[in-house]
């Protein structure tokens, strides 16, 4: 069928005896395709990712405040906060920031209840096939790669000695390492169970770091924040909608930066096809013309034009596309990366979870080929509708 | 059968308004080979490239086999020069990176007709034109000579009525002019009309019979002139 159509015979025939024509302004478009859409399918994902997590997370979070300082958690807020009204999963957690003094880096350490129904499943499905009993017997904890990878480089193999505030070390073993699709939130991350956690914070038995809750009516939210201040006077709050605020604004200023990155690309392209633009007018302007005074009506040239560059606007786009795809999802976007995660803590080995947002990549394949259709088809037009001697001038 | 009645072609306009024909009156008849003389200048090619529709009179009208050539909307127009003309040019105007082949069925891409019937059609064009033996070479590596055997191959791939060439010998030298000559000599046997607008010399005293007009300044003088 395709052999035998006449005309897609003759396009591909110009497109393969006239491909140096089009290389040049082909490859510098595919790798604008690619850098442009490797941006997009990265903040997608990470975007994805965030709101995962935030998903999870816990409408407030509280701690005890003593001179403005956090400080300990009393365990008997609990109690009282559960008799607020409209409060939910109220739970207190042993969860904090352990600093390894040499080299000024830090883990975060999430202590773990074993009784605790919603930590326990949490775990679980993090960790397929883990021995809950086990684990919680053990002085063990489970670790990100990106702390299994520090803790390699300093010699630590398969236990590491955390030092108490009383001076004290405290020898633990690592039971498992998180997978690494976890790494852009859990590869600095810690989890121990909650008896061990409390010892190497120095907590005491009714003390946690911080405990969180949820109201999942948000009309009472206000309500219930000024009934926490009657619990206890030094008290903080973190509601979940700030802290969505504050990784919102961290994107965008992130945006910002391939925001100019956009403009570079959409020059570029604005550049390349006004070459093409000019070119009609100086390489194709005869042969347009004597493809009309062979016969050849002004539909004909268009459909001609039109379909080449179809071709070339779909495999470029493909290419580039296919091309962001395996640079972001299986090869980990590097460099790329580092713009997004630039001052992270510990090494990160992140790995993308493929989500790609169609209306985007749609958005992104009209911006690019509604111009480059405009810049062939209209210069083809004008070229076609004067007289095919002038054409052949 | 060509007729052109009371044509004039202008160019520009105020200051700039040249007169490339004034006032052409001209029957040309079914199977008859007209040779349009003239210096340079006078208007050969202005009056082809109207009779082959490339281009529209200022005024007057040209019917040819009954269609009224000079008024034909675009579509009609395309259709009248893919069906009825083949026109040889002076600089070929071939697509210099396609190959012989390749160039001669241009015409017939959107005929309607499949691709292994447009290459018979091709061959047996390319056959008549004595350049089959190079079907495949691409064009810009080709001789004059071959080029314009090129080129009529491909004005001949159509099985036009009319055939319109201009300065047919100007890149050719005299072997190929001969030869030019023999090949006009059987399309004008095979009943075409042939019009070739030349200062050639050669074709004053044809071995077929022809009728010589003579162009000057835009005008066409009296006949034998
Ligand atoms: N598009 C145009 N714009 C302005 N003047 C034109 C145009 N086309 C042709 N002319 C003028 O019309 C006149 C006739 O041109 P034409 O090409 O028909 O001459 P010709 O007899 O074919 O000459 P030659 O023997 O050199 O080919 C010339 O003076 C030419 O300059
Ligand atoms: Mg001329």
């Amino acid at each position: 069928m395709l052999s035998r159509s006449p005309f897609l015979h003759f396009l591909t025939l110009l497109l393969f005896k006239q491909k140096s024509k089009h290389l040049g302004i082909m490859s510098i478009s595919v790798v604008m395709i690619a850098l442009v859409s490797a941006v997009l399918f990265i903040s997608s994902s990470l975007q994805q990712t965030l709101q995962d997590t935030l998903d999870e997370q816990a409408d407030f979070t509280v701690t005890r405040i003593e001179a403005g300082r956090p400080v300990s958690t009393p365990l008997a807020w609990a109690d009282r906060i559960i008799e607020i009204e409209g409060v939910s999963q109220v739970a207190p957690r042993i969860h904090g920031r352990y600093f390894y003094a040499p080299r000024e880096e830090s883990f975060l350490v999430v202590g773990i209840d074993f009784f605790d129904e919603q930590g326990s499943k949490a775990l679980e499905s993090l960790v397929k096939g883990i021995d809950l009993k086990q684990f919680f017997a053990e002085e063990s904890m489970i670790v990100g790669e990106g702390v299994k990878a520090f803790l390699q480089k300093h010699y630590y193999k398969d236990t590491f000695s955390f030092k108490t505030p009383r001076g004290q070390f405290k020898k633990v073993k690592i039971y498992e390492v998180l997978p690494g699709s976890l790494n852009l939130l859990a590869n600095d991350m810690i989890i121990m169970p909650i008896g061990l956690a409390r010892e190497i914070f120095g907590l005491k038995e009714d003390e946690v770091t911080d405990i969180t809750f949820n109201v999942p009516n948000d009309a009472e939210w206000d309500n219930v924040i000024g009934k926490l201040h009657l619990v206890d006077y030094e008290i903080r709050v973190v509601e979940k909608r700030e802290v969505e605020k504050a990784y919102e604004n961290l994107y965008n200023y992130k945006g910002g930066i391939f925001l100019i990155l956009y403009i570079i690309a959409l020059l570029t392209l604005m550049l390349i096809l006004y070459q093409r633009y000019a070119m009609v007018y100086s390489h194709e302007r005869k042969e347009i013309g004597i493809l009309r005074a062979v016969g050849w009506s002004i539909r004909d040239i268009l459909k001609l034009k039109f379909y080449e560059t179809m071709i070339l606007v779909m495999s470029s786009f493909v290419i580039g596309t296919v091309a962001a795809y395996g640079y972001v999802f299986v090869l980990g976007a590097p460099i790329l990366i580092e713009i997004f995660l630039g001052g992270a803590n510990l090494e990160n080995q992140v790995q993308m979870i493929p989500e790609v947002s169609f209306g985007t990549l749609g958005s992104l394949f009209l911006l690019y080929a509604v111009p480059f259709f405009a810049a062939v088809l209209i210069p083809s037009w004008r070229v076609a509708v004067i007289p095919p001697k002038e054409a052949m001038r | 059968m060509i007729r052109i009645e009371d044509v004039g072609k202008r160019f520009g306009e105020g200051e700039n308004l040249f007169e490339a024909l004034k006032s052409i009156t001209l029957e040309v008849e079914e199977g008859e080979c007209v040779i349009l003389s003239g210096i340079s200048g006078s208007g050969k090619s202005t009056l082809l490239s109207l009779i082959a529709a490339l281009d529209r009179p200022s005024s007057g009208k040209i019917v040819v086999e009954g269609e009224l050539v000079s008024k034909l909307p675009d579509l009609h127009a395309s259709a009248y020069r893919a069906k009825t003309i083949g026109v040889i040019f002076q600089h070929f105007n071939l697509i210099e990176s396609l190959s012989v082949e390749e160039n001669v069925i241009v015409p017939l891409i959107n005929s309607g007709l499949d691709m292994p019937a447009i290459r018979k059609m091709a061959e047996q064009s390319m056959q008549r034109a004595s350049i089959l033996h190079k079907a495949s070479q691409d064009v810009a590596s080709l001789s004059g000579g071959e080029k314009q055997r090129c080129a009529i191959a491909r004005a001949l791939v159509n099985d036009p009525k009319v055939i319109l060439c201009d300065e047919p010998t100007a890149n050719l030298d005299r072997e190929n002019s001969l030869r030019f000559i023999d090949t006009i000599q059987k399309l004008n046997q095979a009943g075409k009309t042939i019009v070739i607008a030349t200062h050639d010399p050669l074709f004053e005293a044809l071995p077929f019979e022809s009728r010589v007009i003579h162009m000057a300044d835009g005008m066409i003088g009296k006949h034998g002139e």
